[in-house]
Formats: C-alpha cells, structure tokens, sequence
C-alpha cells in the first residue's frame, strides 16, 4: 500500500480517494480532490497559487530543510518484517513528529518576528486611508456673512428684445 | 439583454470547459522544457515530414508553444508576439514536475539500496514509512 501525494497541493492522497490523470507519456498525475484536479487542468503553476505546499515551500514560509522531513521517503526495497524494528519505528515516528512540530513552530515565530514589522507598517497605512480629520464647521467659525448689495449698471442689459413675452428673459443674471 | 448575455449568463465558462477537456490538452510545460527543448528533439520538431493530418503540413512548427502554422509568414509573425514571447519567460523558469511535488510534501527519494537493516540505538536511525 502507497500514500501518494497530490501533484497540486502536495496533500497525502489515501488508496481509494481522489483521482489520477495519466499523460500519454505514462506520467501519473494524483490530485486529492476535484479543485486540485481542475486546478491542474487550467494549467496553473502550483508554485504560484498562494494556497499549496509548493507555494508555501518555494516563498520561504515553510521548513524545506531539516532533519525531521529527510525521514519520509519513498523505499522501492521491500524489508522484512521486523516486530522489533516496526516497535522502534512507530516509537521514532511519535518522536520525530514531536520534534518536528516544536521545529516548525519555532521557524514560524522567527518568520513572524520580521513580518510583524511589515504589518505593523501596513497597518498603519491602511489607517491612515481610512482615516477622516473632522473639521469645525464653518458656519461656527466664520459667524453670519452679511449680504452686501452690488451695484449692476444699466448697460449690461441686453440689447435683445424679449419676443412678446414668450420667450425667455434674456437678461444677465 | 442582447450581447451582455454571453458573459453573464454562465456561458461565458463554456470555452473555458471545452479548452480543458482531454481531447484539446496541448504539451505541458515540463514536457517542452524537459524534452522538446533539446537540440536534438528541437531540431527533429521543426523538420517533420508532410503530414497532411497537421496544419501547414506540420512544416511550420514552434517548439516553445507546441503548435502548428499554416506558413512560414505566420510562423515568423508569431515569434513577434506576445503570447510567445510570454511563453518564453515561462520556459526560461524551471517547470514543475511530480517531483517537485512531493518534494513540497516532504517526500524524498531514496536513490541507492539501503546497507544492512541494523536496529540500531539511535531511534531515528532507521525508519520504513513508506
């Protein structure tokens, strides 16, 4: 029995789940799900969508080296069964995925330590676009404008006549 | 709603779905870069004997986007495009294969045979996961 993983987002893909696709060059393509699948059938490149392992590994926001991930690998040599050795195994694998967690974790946080300064800028950036200064309004500050009356002069009445009251005026406002 | 209904009546998926059934897949990237991109084989693509099957005969051929013209005119009007000048920069970029793949899952690959299965103390020292 094989634990193949999926060529899109790199997720274990169980005997009996999810689909393959074989290439006429007998390449065998697995996919964990229908997303993945058509994913893949648009012809997108896994290392540019931001949600698949390949991303995550390739844009340095996962462990690609470490001891811990040098352990899983695919054996074409059969070996026999051990009972002593499958009990030192499954003891390791507790182990090794202890060790692993602690270590991803610790990357995690040194990851976030420079990022955190990036956020904080984009925080701050983002604040002050939505920020709105709230301005007295004018009417408090200014008081009541008094209206002053201005002098038109005669001469810049139109010479045009108005036709016998049915068009518009055509004075000069 | 006249024109408008092509684009928001779902249709506007259809070529999308035909582009991606079996039949009308075209070569995959790692395909041309791993392959087709060898002088060797570059040279035996872009001298195929007549195919009346192929467009143009299959005589006018790019290796870069894996696909036929009708004359050598527009073969060399395709080189002065977009399209392949895009697929170009995507070539130059290492293409994505299955290994990669389970590489990003953490799954290596064990080249050489194994020396003797020893239980030794070290608890990580041996292990048959796969």
């Amino acid at each position: 029995m094989r634990i193949d993983k999926c060529y899109f987002c790199s997720k274990s893909v169980y005997p009996g789940h999810g689909t393959a696709f074989v290439r006429n060059d007998a390449k065998v393509f697995r996919f964990c799900t229908s997303k993945c699948h058509k994913n893949f059938k648009m012809k997108r490149n896994p290392r540019k969508v931001r949600w698949t392992k390949a991303f995550r590994k390739a844009a340095g926001k996962e462990m690609t080296i470490d001891s811990t991930i040098d352990f899983e690998k695919r054996r074409n040599v059969p070996v026999r069964y051990d009972r002593e050795l499958i009990q030192t195994t499954v003891k390791a694998m507790r182990r090794i995925a202890e060790v692993k967690k602690k270590r991803e974790h610790a990357f995690w946080k040194n990851r976030m330590v420079a990022s955190r300064e990036k956020l904080r800028t984009h925080r701050k950036k983002t604040a002050d676009a939505k920020y709105v200064k709230l301005l007295q309004p004018i009417s408090a500050t200014a008081g009541e404008s008094v209206k002053e009356k201005i002098k038109v002069s005669s001469k810049s009445r139109s010479a045009l006549v108005t036709g016998e009251g049915r068009s518009m005026g055509m004075d000069i406002d | 709603m006249g024109r408008l209904r092509r684009s928001r009546v779902h249709k506007a998926q259809r070529d999308v779905h035909r582009a991606m059934r079996t039949r009308a897949r075209t070569k995959d990237l790692d395909q041309i870069q791993l392959i087709d991109l060898d002088p060797k084989n570059r040279a035996k693509l872009e001298a195929q004997p007549l195919d009346y099957e192929k467009p143009g005969l299959a005589q006018h051929y790019c290796v870069e986007c894996a696909k036929y013209f009708e004359t050598d005119f527009a073969l060399q009007s395709h080189w002065k495009t977009k399209v392949h000048k895009r697929r170009c920069r995507a070539l130059k970029e290492p293409a994505y294969t299955i290994e990669e793949s389970e590489r990003a899952a953490g799954l290596g690959r064990e080249n050489k045979r194994p020396s003797l299965p020893t239980p030794s103390t070290d608890a990580a020292g041996d292990i048959a996961m796969q």
